[in-house]
């Protein structure tokens, strides 16, 4: 049992001795690294045990077998690289870089650790989404990182060994978080991309006009009841705008999956005919009255040109369906917000005669000419 | 020498399968009652999630340390950097490892030494690296391929000293296991390429767990008292199974066993321990903790030693438990544990947490089943009143024909 023993035996029984030993009572705990990531404020810990760093640079410069404050801190710029090397976070975006902020001594059960802690910046300044750690492996393949993964959904933990040397920082636990999380971004996106939207935006003007002239002799409700002619025009156009965002939803459906795709040069110059087209219609019904198939007709072809931008930004997303379904009742949402804005303003301004013998005219006129224009422009383009 | 067998029970550090994940360990939150917070997070459309959290709190980034103040003295190489030339001098460096592990209780040595082996290519594996990697694996948990490296030596070597030690090994594998007939038939084999006291001691462990201790240690006994003097470290093994056999039949005669190994080899901390756990058994508190005075970094004799302040209202009693807490809290985060023994006696004496005793002492029974294994399970299973549970152990034991002064008594 002790070396003295050793000695006095032959080789072979030498060998007996050592395996016979008792294999019980650990004194320390095997070696660990800890990585706390607080997604939320985007920081990253990292602490390494001063043993184990020993392993893989020369901490103790003067060679007494021990390290000093001095010589820890001397080695900072060496700590910093090896964490480099080691420890890697990226997202879709590519590698995230680690900005050190703080750097220092900690404490583990097993005793005095270096620390430090980095803020975590990402090209697209979104959270990492997977973390590579590589340290210590060759040298100790009982060595694990214990990782600590803070986000919106709390604190769990995760380790990190030889054969599982990165792991995924998204939400595991939480796949109906993440599809939530997912729709909201969607839905969001779906509400601003109409909003920027100048073409889309047009077009729901268009028809929105005919809906605030008043009507013909025959067709003019009792004066006495103005209110219920308002309500029924307002349920009127949120019709056909639903009529427009199922009519794109359809289409947009099929490019995202994939099943139909047109040329987008194509497609936005189609659009932008068909804004035309819709305005010419207000004056000569050469596609008819009825506003809700013009909207239908015309909504499958915007909803190609959705598709365009839902497909930036479902890149690197799994959940198409979800991301698809949120992205149109954001636009749905987007167009009755609009509708109820404009709407009320403009069945007003229907009192006037004005508004119907010039500024309808002169609006639809200009709808038309800078569509035309649009027509012309990513005509030449194609 | 080869003290071993008997006494061996080993650890599991690593890839065994029925180490748990901390983060799925139903027992964890309960065992940490005052880390629990919960966080509700309402999302979009209002779902309320519930999260168990703040597991992990580390301590604060200190950068004020002096220059001068010793942070760590670091241990001294035990090989060099340069890769082992032929297979002696890796099997030289492996054997230094799970020596140093084996002393100091480290358990990076024998991280480094499964470096070293998995690095070694198979064609140029020999009998001496083959027993080494199965009593790593056999420390790691690892029973199946440490049973399987060596069966194959036992079954291939032409080197006797080789096969003999192969058979010691797992002949202690098999009854920490509580395997008896596989463990009785390798220890036959030893006795006769290696008589002495090894071989004797290895019956005498089997026949004693087997339904025979008086006859084993009187038998033992006799053998060690007729030694010779020179072979200091087969009398210590012997001296050691004596103990076990004593404290089995609830001897008195156990401590003197036991002091007599700590005398000669203070660094036994298996031996040190068992001591410690007899003391306590006896109501011997105060000699508990001047035994494990200096060894509260190893768990078993802390754990021991934590029960036996708690015993006598010690003013450091508190801080140890704290201590421990923490290591037990790392070593689940990680997910296999050192101690799966060492953290159900934590739970069941020290903590009270009597189901996180009972599920980390059956897993612990599922590997091991020294007598110390099977009493933590029975007084677990009986502290959470799993009458099933203790019955079947019972049987087991009854099957074995097996029968402890240190197992809690039946209830009829």
């Amino acid at each position: 049992m002790t070396p003295n023993c050793c000695r006095r035996l032959s080789a072979g029984l030498c060998l007996l001795v050592l395996l016979t030993l008792p294999l019980t009572a650990w004194a320390h705990k095997a070696s660990d690294s800890f990585i706390y990531l607080d997604q939320n404020q985007s920081q990253l810990r990292i602490d390494l045990a001063l043993r184990d760093l020993a392993l893989l640079l020369p901490l103790d410069s003067n060679g007494d077998g021990q390290l000093s404050g001095a010589e820890v801190r001397n080695s900072r710029g060496a700590i910093t690289g090896l964490v480099d090397q080691g420890v890697a976070v990226s997202n879709a975006s590519g590698p995230c870089q680690l900005i050190g902020m703080r750097w220092g001594l900690s404490r583990h059960s097993d005793g005095p650790y270096a620390a430090a802690r980095y803020r975590v910046a990402c090209p697209d300044e979104l959270s990492p989404s997977s973390l590579e750690y590589q340290l210590l492996f060759e040298r100790d393949p009982l060595h694990r990182s214990l990782v600590s993964i803070t986000d919106a959904q709390g604190e769990r933990l995760d380790v990190l060994a030889p054969d599982k040397r990165r792991i995924s920082l998204d939400n595991p636990g939480s796949a109906v978080g993440n599809t939530l999380q997912l729709f909201g971004t969607f839905l969001y996106e779906g509400v601003l991309h109409l909003l920027i939207g100048l073409d889309h935006i047009l077009f729901l003007l268009v028809l929105i006009l005919p809906a605030t002239l008043p009507r013909k002799q025959s067709q003019r409700p009792s004066p006495t009841r103005p209110i219920r002619d308002f309500r029924l025009r307002l349920l009127e156009l949120a019709g056909i705008v639903t009529a427009f965002t199922v009519a794109h939803s359809i289409t947009l459906a099929l490019a995202a999956l994939d099943i139909v795709t047109l040329p987008i040069a194509w497609v936005e110059t189609v659009i932008a005919l068909s804004i035309a087209v819709a305005a010419l219609n207000v004056f000569w019904p050469v596609l008819g009255r009825k506003t809700w198939k013009l909207a239908f007709g015309f909504g499958l072809i915007h909803g190609f040109g959705f598709a365009s931008v839902l497909g930036e930004l479902t890149s690197g997303v799994s959940q198409t369906v979800v991301a698809l379904a949120g992205f149109n009742l954001g636009v749905e949402l987007g167009q009755l917000a609009l509708l109820g804005l404009v709407f009320p303003a403009l069945y007003l301004c229907g009192q006037f005669r004005l508004y119907e013998r010039a500024a309808v005219p002169a609006m639809l006129l200009m709808v038309g000419s800078l569509s035309l224009y649009w027509v012309a422009e990513r005509a030449t383009a194609i | 020498m080869i003290r071993t067998t008997n006494r061996r029970s080993t650890t599991c550090f690593n890839a065994c399968g029925h180490c748990r994940q901390f983060a799925s360990d139903p027992g964890l939150t309960a065992f940490h009652p005052a880390l629990r917070r919960r966080a509700f997070s309402i999302a979009a459309l209002i779902i309320a999630l519930t999260v168990e959290t703040a597991l992990a709190a580390p301590t604060a980034i200190e950068t004020d340390y002096s220059d001068q103040e010793i942070l760590i003295t670091l241990p001294t190489e035990v090989s060099a950097d340069t890769p082992p030339v032929n297979a002696t001098t890796a099997a030289d460096r492996v054997q230094a490892y799970l020596t140093r592990a084996r002393a100091e209780g480290d358990p990076r040595y024998l991280g480094y030494g499964q470096a070293l082996i998995e690095g070694w290519p198979d064609e140029r594996m020999t009998d001496r690296l083959r027993i080494l990697s199965a009593t790593l694996d056999q420390s790691l948990h690892r029973f199946e391929p440490a049973r399987a490296q060596l069966t194959q030596v036992i079954d291939q070597s032409v080197d006797q000293a080789q096969v003999s030690q192969a058979r010691l090994t797992l002949a202690n594998l098999e009854l920490v296991q509580g395997r008896y007939a596989a463990a009785r038939g390798h220890c036959e084999h030893l006795a006769t390429a290696l008589p002495g006291l090894i071989a004797a001691s290895c019956m005498a462990q089997v026949d004693a767990r087997t339904g025979n201790p008086n006859d084993a240690y009187e038998t033992l006994k006799t053998l060690t008292r007729r030694a010779s003097e020179q072979d200091i470290t087969s009398l210590l093994w012997a001296e050691g199974t004596l103990a076990d056999i004593a404290a089995q039949l609830g001897k008195p005669e156990a401590e003197q066993h036991w002091r007599r190994v700590l005398t000669l080899a203070p660094d036994d901390l298996y031996t040190r321990t068992q001591l410690a756990d007899w003391l306590l058994e006896q109501g011997n508190a105060r000699s508990v903790v001047t035994l494990t005075d200096q060894y509260e970094q190893v768990d078993s004799l802390a754990v021991i030693r934590a029960i036996a302040m708690k015993q006598l209202g010690h003013a450091e009693g508190d801080r140890l438990a704290a201590r421990l807490e923490e290591r037990f809290r790392e070593a689940r985060w990680r997910g296999n544990l050192l101690h799966q023994r060492d953290l159900a006696r934590y739970a069941l004496d020290i903590a009270g947490d009597t189901d996180t005793a009972l599920s980390y002492a059956q897993r612990n029974w599922q590997d091991q089943r020294e007598p110390l294994d099977t009493r933590l399970l029975l007084r677990a299973a009986i502290a959470a009143e799993e009458g099933t549970l203790v019955a079947e152990v019972r049987a087991w034991l009854n099957r074995h024909n097996q029968a402890d002064a240190r197992y809690p008594e039946e209830r009829s």
